[in-house]
């Protein structure tokens, strides 16, 4: 059981609301509602794969306002996963700045710092997921060697050489793609794309998904942009140094 | 070479300590097909049912080092066999690692996912010690154990969304093998803080340990198999 705050300085409703987002169980409850809503949208998502399968295609409002609000019984886990979600997020920001403003002592400034770092990393990449779903976009067709395309906010790319190792076989070992990123008509950026190396340009990646030759070297492009990558890499660090922190701390006084 | 391992695994339940030799064997086995393929054996089924199966071997013997033989290896040591057999059955993929693979990000993700549910499998192992033999630190065991996989898996996934992110531009898809994971983070987390709200702890928090480890393995072996998604396991 959480903290229970004194009745005396505020109204009866705010101080049950206070109380409630301030419980552990509040914590413990979310959590399992949202392993129970995971689980049915787990199965849900290959079952009606006509509306789940363009869910990683674009910005995740757009499927959110079009396909899933037109398909509600399909969709309901996971627009009460989101409710949740916010609730859980309430419920740490409320619990950790209750921890915050209790009084301090050296002897427990890391046991209880590094829990409440771990909740600030899980805050962050939840608004990097927030602001992926909502300003970020993703645009992906073939290019040939050779060819220029026009990119939204005044760029433009050209890829200028496909270069691809194969084995004695055959079989394609690595490759790679020569591309140079304009802007305003002037170059602003070029490189060599590979797997796992894209070219990046103000929170922009470029990204060779895969390679066909049917047709000559063409390569199926990836422009991705994510505004919440950021915080959510701050996060994943965050989450990690609290919770290394707090093993360490809770091993031997487990 | 794998028939060799389950026997030398097999005299593990006579003596906790006699599992050494085996994780010798089992080591310098990793170790070769290493050098044979050029790249680290964790391709499908074959190469990481063998790695868990190890995994959990390193756990259970620095986890149980002062142990006799008990209930601890009577559970621990079929479990690991089992696995060791389902990579036997299972088919091996030979060759290089695809470009896209070959990334330490990929590596540690890996790596560090399979140290976790070996982690989480000794942590339900605790768990029905405490049950079924009352030991007084199996709940703290089950929990140091857990505690030490949550961390290091919320570790392989986050640089599993590393990889992601430079290999296909996105951190995180929605996909029922993503949703899996998350279930088992969440879990996980909802197992951590139920132990500290009054009236959870004890038998309600020890069984979740238990059944934690029943959704890794479904999550690991059963998603893939069951439901499509950008993991092949």
């Amino acid at each position: 059981m959480g903290i229970t705050i004194s009745p005396c300085s505020l109204p009866y409703p705010v101080v049950e609301m206070k109380n409630f987002f301030l419980s552990l169980k509040t914590t413990v409850w979310t959590l399992f509602g949202l392993v129970c809503l995971f689980f049915i949208g787990s199965y849900q998502m290959p079952m009606h794969r006509e509306i789940f399968s363009q869910m990683n295609e674009g910005p995740l409002i757009h499927w959110a306002e079009g396909t899933a609000a037109k398909n509600v019984w399909q969709t309901w886990w996971f627009f009460s996963a989101i409710a949740g979600l916010v609730l859980l997020t309430i419920n740490t920001i409320v619990c950790s700045l209750q921890t915050i403003k209790a009084k301090w002592s050296h002897s427990d400034f890391l046991l209880r710092t590094s829990p409440q770092v771990t909740h600030i990393g899980f805050l962050f990449i939840m608004i990097g997921h927030l602001l992926g779903a909502g300003w970020g976009y993703k645009l992906s067709g073939m290019m040939s060697e050779d060819s220029f395309v026009r990119l939204p906010e005044n760029r433009g790319l050209y890829l200028q050489r496909i270069f691809v190792q194969t084995d004695t076989a055959g079989f394609m070992q690595d490759w790679s793609a020569e591309a140079s990123l304009y802007e305003n008509n002037d170059l602003v950026k070029s490189g060599t794309l590979g797997p796992n190396k894209p070219l990046f340009y103000k929170g922009t990646g470029i990204y060779v998904k895969s390679l066909s030759f049917e047709t000559g070297p063409v390569a199926l492009l990836l422009i991705a942009k994510d505004p919440g990558a950021v915080w959510a890499l701050a996060g994943g660090i965050l989450f990690m140094l609290g919770s290394v922190t707090l093993l360490v701390l809770k091993w031997n006084n487990a | 070479m794998e028939l060799l391992l389950i026997i030398l695994y097999l005299f593990a339940l006579y003596r906790p300590r006699l599992i050494l030799p085996a994780l010798a064997a089992h080591a310098v086995h990793l170790v070769s097909s290493a050098m044979q393929y050029g790249r680290i054996p964790l391709i499908g089924m074959h190469d990481t049912l063998g790695f868990l199966a190890f995994c959990i071997g390193i756990v259970y013997v620095i986890s149980g080092w002062k142990r006799k033989r008990d209930l601890f290896s009577y559970v621990t040591i079929p479990v690991l066999l089992l696995l060791l057999a389902g990579s036997i059955a299972s088919p091996e993929i030979p060759g290089a690692l695809p470009p896209v693979l070959r990334t330490i990000w990929f590596e540690l993700h890996v790596i560090l996912s399979f140290i976790s549910y070996a982690l989480f499998a000794i942590g339900s192992v605790f768990g029905i010690l405490s049950f079924c033999r009352k030991e007084e630190r199996a709940e703290i065991n089950q929990y140091r154990s857990l505690l030490f996989g949550y961390v290091l898996f919320s570790i392989a996934v986050i640089f599993g969304g590393i990889w992601a992110y430079l290999a296909w531009g996105t951190y995180w898809l929605w996909t029922p093998k993503e949703l899996w994971t998350t279930i088992i983070w969440i879990f996980y987390s909802l197992y951590l803080h139920a132990r500290l709200v009054r009236g959870w702890t004890g038998p309600k928090v020890i069984w979740m340990g238990i059944i934690g480890f029943v959704i890794v393995m479904f999550t690991y072996a059963g998603v893939g198999r069951l439901m499509k998604s950008s993991h092949e396991f």
